[in-house]
């Protein structure tokens, strides 16, 4: 199903299409970390998040992101990661995140 | 012999192929304590731990004895044998047979008084690896008369050489004594076994073929020996002496190479690491399986990634191998494609201020946790102290998680930051809230302040009589953080300080035996059932009778205790800062006494 274009916008289209098929490098992330399928997106992570108070990370718009096919950009943002923590232990669905941004920032291209 | 010759090539092969690279540039310092003091304490540490067994002694005296027993026992007729053939024959050299099979080619020998003395001796010699093979089965049979719950589940390879080495010296038992049976003479073991078993002249067809049996399997334990956990015996010697040397494990997963190599391969599987482990009875990722899984390559991933790195089992190691290093170092390789970038944080300003007494570093967690800082500013307050609170504005990670992670080489940026926060001031220490803060202080960052935690420093006050507590009513137990107990011996300070103003319960394991909370920054892949069953078992331990609270020193542990635990779970700085006040104690009884007159 195509992504449904109102013919305006002011902001990239970011709807989210689950029955689209999972980029291959994309599966590779949720089957080595299985637990990020059960984020809500609740924003607990991004409350706590220690890096967040210096440039916008939250680790449920990576998720979001992830499934939206976006590797570049997950890459590129889950490197301004700390691994500090405070995320999973507030997460109410218990996702490894720390393993996650891990694996994440794996698809960002190789630094020069 | 054929087996003996065999072992020898194999491991000489091997050892060359793992230190190979330091043939390419060798160490100045390397070479310069080989010829020290250092090999002498080399030797020393071998003979207090490879024969006697020192280590495991202290922790488990009949685990201890039993691993002594068959080292020592098998020693000391190696070195007797020896001496016997050398006292006899007059010649001091050999072939390595005939020390061994002495007794089947001079069976008569006499000699006096030394003669006899060399029998005894070696007799003595196989008394006590007999009585360490006696407890070695009984052991496999039921654990618990040896003090252990859990022990290793061996390879195939392992088992079959265990077998050779448990016929060696019954088998040698009933061959002398067989041989002194039929030729007479004899030491206090074998001579009287042989003379009321063995003397019938039926038996003399079974002498050789006994004799040939005791070679047989003594070859075959030697053939299997460098592929099987006895690669520890001669392993473990290199070890000590490599170590002594100056050589320190790589910080990345080189299984193959240097002293790594040596250290994947000394481990004997001894299963000291088992029952320490707080997650031995639901996952199979102890150091001797981790282990094992590096030396065969295959499956090490998951069981880097999902052990706590508590510690327990590093203190438990025998030979004090460097497990942490290597359970980082596989995630590190795990992970290697990770890099973080820190660009985005702000540089610091450099501050202009006046000399205070303390700087302040809460740490990521301090956002978390605001009722510590407020209770330990409290308390500077009470014992007088002036401070800064380095973070207070912008607080950003010390980079401990990250070294924990395997990925130390990516926290660069963050010290650079924290450093700034640091540099300009002057004060008389640095402290931290977290212990995990604390460990990446005071090894990482080459301060040249001195580096605290809260709780050494509030027992400094309390000594110092800056703080003035009282004992109360208050009960509480305690729970060991990981990065404070085992990785920083500060065990002591936190249990003053309660013990100052209330009541501290014993615990059933505490200490460096304490179970971790399962907030752990190592465990990558744990699932967060497996998480909650740990921190449940840690729980179980913590809650006992009459404890009004728990208390710790860590906020993770803090937080993740607080999660599932019954009691309110408090830090050390928020219990100090309202109990056993002075004041707080005429208050009470004022309080009781208007209660009463209701």
């Amino acid at each position: 199903m195509p992504k449904p274009d109102f013919g305006f916008a002011f902001a990239p289209n970011r709807a989210l299409d689950l029955s689209a098929p999972l980029l291959p490098e994309v599966q590779v992330v949720l089957e080595a970390e299985p637990s990020i399928r059960a984020c809500m997106a609740c924003g607990q992570c991004a409350a706590v998040c220690t890096a967040g108070a210096f440039t916008p990370l939250a680790f449920y718009r990576l998720v979001l992101e992830l499934r939206g096919g976006d590797v570049a950009a997950v890459g590129e943002r889950a490197r301004h990661c700390m691994l500090c923590g405070k995320c999973q232990m507030t997460c109410p669905r218990g996702v490894n995140i720390r393993n996650a941004v891990l694996l994440m920032a794996a698809l960002a291209p190789p630094k020069p | 012999m054929l087996g003996f010759m065999f072992a020898l090539v194999v491991l000489l092969l091997r050892y060359l192929w793992w230190l190979r690279s330091l043939w390419r540039r060798p160490s100045s310092r390397l070479l310069s304590r080989m010829f020290s003091k250092h090999s002498l304490l080399a030797v020393r540490e071998i003979f207090a731990e490879g024969l006697l067994h020192l280590r495991i002694y202290k922790r488990n005296r009949r685990l201890g004895f039993m691993h002594m027993s068959l080292a020592l026992g098998w020693f000391m007729m190696i070195v007797g044998g020896k001496f016997e053939t050398w006292f006899h024959s007059g010649q001091f050299l050999h072939g390595t047979w005939y020390a061994v099979f002495f007794r089947y080619f001079e069976p008569q020998t006499a000699g006096g008084w030394a003669g006899r003395f060399w029998l005894h001796y070696m007799d003595l010699g196989l008394l006590l690896v007999l009585t360490g093979l006696t407890l070695a089965i009984m052991k496999r049979i039921r654990k618990r008369i040896l003090g252990i719950h859990s022990s290793t589940r061996h390879t195939l390879v392992n088992r079959v050489a265990l077998t050779f080495l448990w016929m060696i010296f019954p088998l040698r038992l009933v061959a002398e004594a067989l041989t002194f049976g039929q030729h007479g003479g004899g030491g206090f073991l074998t001579g009287s076994l042989g003379r009321c078993c063995f003397s019938s002249g039926m038996l003399a067809g079974l002498e050789l073929p006994l004799w040939w049996a005791y070679s047989l399997s003594l070859g075959a334990f030697f053939v299997v020996l460098p592929f099987s956990r006895y690669l520890h015996i001669p392993t473990e010697m290199a070890l000590i002496f490599l170590r002594h040397w100056g050589l320190r494990a790589a910080e990345d997963l080189q299984p193959e190479k240097a002293l790594q190599a040596f250290e994947i391969h000394a481990c004997s599987a001894c299963g000291l690491c088992l029952d320490v482990c707080p997650a031995i009875k639901d996952h199979p990722f102890q150091s001797a399986y981790f282990l094992r899984a590096l030396r065969s390559g295959k499956g090490w991933e998951s069981l880097a990634s999902t052990c706590l790195s508590c510690g327990a089992c590093e203190e438990a190691c025998p030979i004090n191998l460097g497990l942490e290093k290597l359970r980082t170092a596989a995630r590190g390789k795990i992970h290697e494609k990770h890099h973080a970038v820190y660009s985005y944080l702000p540089t610091v300003a450099p501050v202009e201020t006046s000399r205070v007494d303390v700087l302040l570093f809460t740490g990521c967690m301090g956002r978390m946790k605001p009722a510590t800082t407020k209770a330990l500013k409290d308390l500077f307050e009470e014992a007088g102290l002036t401070w800064v609170h380095l973070d207070e504005q912008e607080s950003i990670c010390c980079g401990r998680p990250l070294a924990l992670a395997g990925r130390a080489s990516e926290a660069g940026a963050l010290r650079e930051f924290n450093r700034n926060l640091i540099q300009g001031q002057q004060a008389r220490m640095l402290v931290t809230t977290c212990p995990i803060c604390l460990k990446q202080f005071r090894d990482d960052y080459g301060l040249e302040l001195p580096v605290y935690h809260h709780s050494e420093m509030l027992w400094y006050c309390l000594r110092a009589g800056r703080l003035k507590r009282e004992k109360g009513t208050a009960c509480f137990s305690y729970h060991d953080p990981c990065e404070l107990g085992r990785k920083s011996a500060c065990y002591q300070a936190p249990r003053e300080l309660l013990q100052s103003c209330g009541t501290l319960l014993p615990l059933e394991r505490e200490q460096a035996d304490a179970l971790c909370c399962g907030n752990s920054l190592g465990a990558l892949s744990l699932s967060l059932s497996e998480r909650q069953a740990l921190t449940s078992r840690t729980l179980k331990v913590l809650e006992v009778p009459g404890a009004a609270c728990v208390v710790t020193a860590c906020p993770l542990c803090q937080h993740n205790l607080a999660r599932q635990s019954r009691l309110p779970v408090r830090d050390l700085a928020e219990v100090l800062a309202v109990t056993g006040l002075p004041e707080q104690h005429g208050q009470r009884t004022a309080a009781l006494a208007a209660v009463q007159e209701l």
